[in-house]
């Protein structure tokens, strides 16, 4: 049997585009209301989704309160308690969240995701993430944010206590960061360890997922850039004792389909339409880590930028497309606003899976995390839409393989 | 009289381990008795083989139960505040209003060993972290007023800038911004409950507690500690009746229903409390046993409520806060 694509139903409350909220038929009240998300949670599942991906912050999106004001983005649920929730009102799908290295312990954070795991019969994932954010530092301490190098080094002590806990040994760690002396007092997890997912793509963060990771989430616009970081990514892996097949790569992918493409189209103009200029600016600029972006002229270019402390690879992403496309400030906005970075797709269900087929057979993926524009709606469209097609095409699973994450995801079983 | 129910879900082992099943057969179990709440803790200090962990397990419960409150004990080494204060506040909102937050006063040395805390903290420093620390979590659920979500879609306007709050917290042990990503609690703010206090540690406790659990003793010395603390929570600007005191009972599998609800009678009648914590074991034994035999018994003598007026903890427990009373 040929190798399928795996899918992940990122869900963000009312949905990925910066204006989802304001469109007529998004759920506004989607940060407040469990009943929607164990309606996505269902509406993924009986699609075969592999997993299920929260992102989170440990604080506000955005500094500026009329701007966040502006956005759905200051409330939400807290991921891991979320998908709680949703573990035992669903039965296969797998549920996988975001989680700071920079603002937890180890051993707390392995107990609880091994909890979400037993909890789940097996199906839990964390995904690893440094935390780039000033707005987030100052919600743990007074310091400010610390530099990407040493969050990152924090991050690789921190994965490899939690891999230790999570294979049932004392970690007996007294580390740079951490101590840890105990085994955790939970069992072994129903599927050997949650699965570890990564998000980050600088080249620390890079080496940090051929480390450790089993699934990576990436930001890539072009073929030529996923291609490149597939490669990169895979290449990276023997330095670790690992095999390519060890990982599965996952781009972030927000497509708006409709029965036609006119009709597609129209739906993505619609949401372009509510995007109000100083709310798109603003997102641009926390992405590029730089707070005055408002001050340059909307219509000129983008200006030289310092090298990020927050965001390496998606301030390099951005600036590498403002220059290849030779848009201004309010164009690369407009786009950015959108799925904040990742590959657009507007069109019709057989348009959508050309393009995922030729990424995913074209050795740029191994499947792709999909971001409902606006919810429920987009994620129905793909679901009634997009994966009958790619199974007609037997690019996509038509039932689970199995119970667990690991089952799904076609990943070994850690020692 | 408020009754509670502790399960200790890390005290058991081996056979007696519980699944989510029997967990949530039970907790619903004593739903239909019209129990105030169940705490689960799992902070025992030895190994376990629960599968557990308190607030993931209370995140699950919150889904399958509509009536009931539900506390998880969460440790103030384990966590730091502000991702604490989310954890609950979205459990809040994930159970419609049941949520609680059990602190635990007392540090346990094997959590310090765990948590990069190998010394621990002096039982002084430890009080006044604590009291910093559920300043912070409650200031944090205060971050958003009860009407600051607008929800406008046609004017562009998802909440009133006005009424989102931003903490600035700068204390001696901590430094929290805020304000909270996660909406006000539909009870306001989740329940506070305050567990393994010392003498010392009762006036930080009546200041910031909505229930505060005590060992037992004899009816007498709890009568005496009782109005006490009554006493202490109006010299701290408080009305009494806001902090409501249980006393724990911890029962074995072989007490007597009638000799149980004569002891919890006996003891509520003297007014030495607002009501029990029952803590137990986490058996199937002992659980079928409290809720086949005694829960019926403490029912018939009127002692538990017939069914709740109200849904969020906050009215079960005849609390102020939000939602309904
Ligand atoms: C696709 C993608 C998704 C991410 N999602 C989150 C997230 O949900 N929360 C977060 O704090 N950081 C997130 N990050 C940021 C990373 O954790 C990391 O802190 C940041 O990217 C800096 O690392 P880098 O320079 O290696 O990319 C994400 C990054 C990428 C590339």
């Amino acid at each position: 049997m040929t190798a399928r694509m795996k899918l992940g139903a990122f869900l963000w409350a009312t949905g990925h585009h910066i204006a989802a909220w304001r469109h007529p038929k998004a759920h506004v009240n989607a940060g407040i209301d469990i009943d929607h998300y164990i309606q996505l949670a269902r509406t993924a599942e009986a699609a075969k989704f592999d997993m299920i991906f929260c992102e989170d912050a440990a604080g506000l999106r955005e500094a500026n309160v009329g701007i966040a004001s502006q956005t759905s983005r200051s409330i939400g649920f807290e991921p891991i308690s979320l998908l709680s929730a949703l573990a035992v009102q669903t039965s296969h799908i797998g549920l996988v969240s975001t989680a700071s290295t920079s603002y937890n312990e180890p051993y707390g954070l392995a107990r609880t995701f091994l909890s979400l795991d037993h909890l789940s019969g097996g199906r839990a994932g964390w995904n690893l993430v440094t935390s780039a954010s000033p707005i987030e530092a100052a919600n743990f301490g007074s310091t400010g944010l610390k530099p990407h190098a040493d969050r990152y080094e924090r991050a690789r002590e921190f994965a490899e206590v939690v891999t230790r806990l999570w294979q049932g040994k004392a970690p007996g760690h007294d580390g740079q960061s951490f101590s840890v002396h105990d085994p955790l007092d939970l069992p072994r997890s129903p599927q050997g360890a949650p699965v570890m997912v990564q998000a980050g793509a600088s080249d620390v963060g890079r080496d940090l997922a051929a480390r450790t990771a089993d699934v990576v989430f990436t930001a890539a616009q072009t073929f030529e850039e996923a291609k490149a970081f597939y490669d990169d990514l895979k290449g990276r892996m023997a330095a670790y004792g690992r095999e390519p097949d060890d990982i599965k790569i996952m781009p972030g992918v927000s497509p708006v389909v409709a029965e036609t493409e006119a009709e597609a189209r129209e739906k993505h103009e619609e949401l372009q339409a509510l995007i109000p200029d100083d709310v798109g600016v603003a997102l641009l600029s926390s992405y590029l880590s730089i707070s005055d972006l408002g001050r340059y002229p909307i219509d000129g270019p983008l200006p030289e930028l310092p090298e990020s402390e927050g965001m390496k690879s998606r301030q390099a992403l951005v600036v590498e497309q403002s220059r290849r496309d030779g848009l201004s400030i309010r164009q690369l906005a407009r786009h950015f606003a959108g799925a904040r970075g990742h590959w657009r797709i507007v069109g019709t269900a057989a348009q959508v899976a050309d393009e995922l087929q030729a990424r995913f057979e074209g050795g740029a993926a191994d499947g792709f995390n999909v971001m409902p524009s606006y919810l429920p709606g987009e994620l129905d469209a793909f679901a009634t839409l997009v994966v009958p097609e790619l199974q007609r095409r037997g690019l996509f699973r038509r039932d689970y393989e199995g119970r667990t994450l690991r089952d799904h995801l076609g990943l070994k079983r850690p020692a | 009289m408020h009754l509670a129910i502790s399960l200790d879900i890390a005290a058991a082992t081996g056979e007696a381990v519980l699944d989510f099943s029997r967990i949530s057969k039970f907790v619903r179990q004593a739903e239909a008795a019209g129990v105030d709440m169940v705490a689960i803790s799992d902070t025992a200090d030895g190994l376990s083989s629960s599968p557990f962990e308190a607030t993931t397990l209370l995140a699950a419960l919150a889904t399958v139960t509509n009536r009931i409150g539900l506390v998880a004990t969460a440790s103030t080494i384990a966590h730091q505040p502000y991702n604490l204060a989310r954890r609950f506040a979205s459990l809040d909102i994930i159970s419609h209003g049941r949520a609680g937050w059990n602190a635990m006063m007392a540090q346990s040395p094997r959590e310090a060993a765990n948590f990069s805390r190998p010394e621990g903290f002096s039982d002084t420093d430890f009080r006044r972290r604590s009291e910093e620390y559920i300043g912070i979590v409650q200031g944090l659920w205060q971050g958003w007023d009860a009407d600051a979500l607008l929800f406008d879609k046609s004017g562009g306007r998802f909440h009133a800038p006005e009424k989102m709050h931003l903490l600035d917290h700068k204390g001696e042990f901590f430094s929290v911004r805020g304000p909270l990503n996660v909406a006000r609690s539909p009870q306001d703010t989740p329940v506070l409950v305050l567990s393994g206090l010392s003498e010392a540690d009762f006036d930080i406790a009546v200041r910031t507690a909505d229930v505060i659990l005590l060992e037992s003793g004899s009816v007498e010395s709890a009568k005496a500690r009782f109005d006490d603390l009554k006493r202490r929570a109006t010299a701290a600007g408080r009305d009494p009746d806001a902090v409501k005191v249980l006393t724990n009972i911890s029962l074995t599998a072989e007490d007597k229903p009638a000799a149980t609800a004569d002891r919890l009678e006996t003891q509520f009648r003297a007014r030495s409390c607002d009501g029990f914590n029952i803590e137990l074991p986490a058996q199937r034994s002992a659980i079928d046993d409290f809720a086949d035999r005694i829960l019926p018994e403490l029912g018939q003598r009127g002692l538990v409520r017939e069914s709740y007026r109200g849904t969020t903890l906050r009215s079960h427990l005849g609390l102020a806060g939000g939602g309904d009373q």
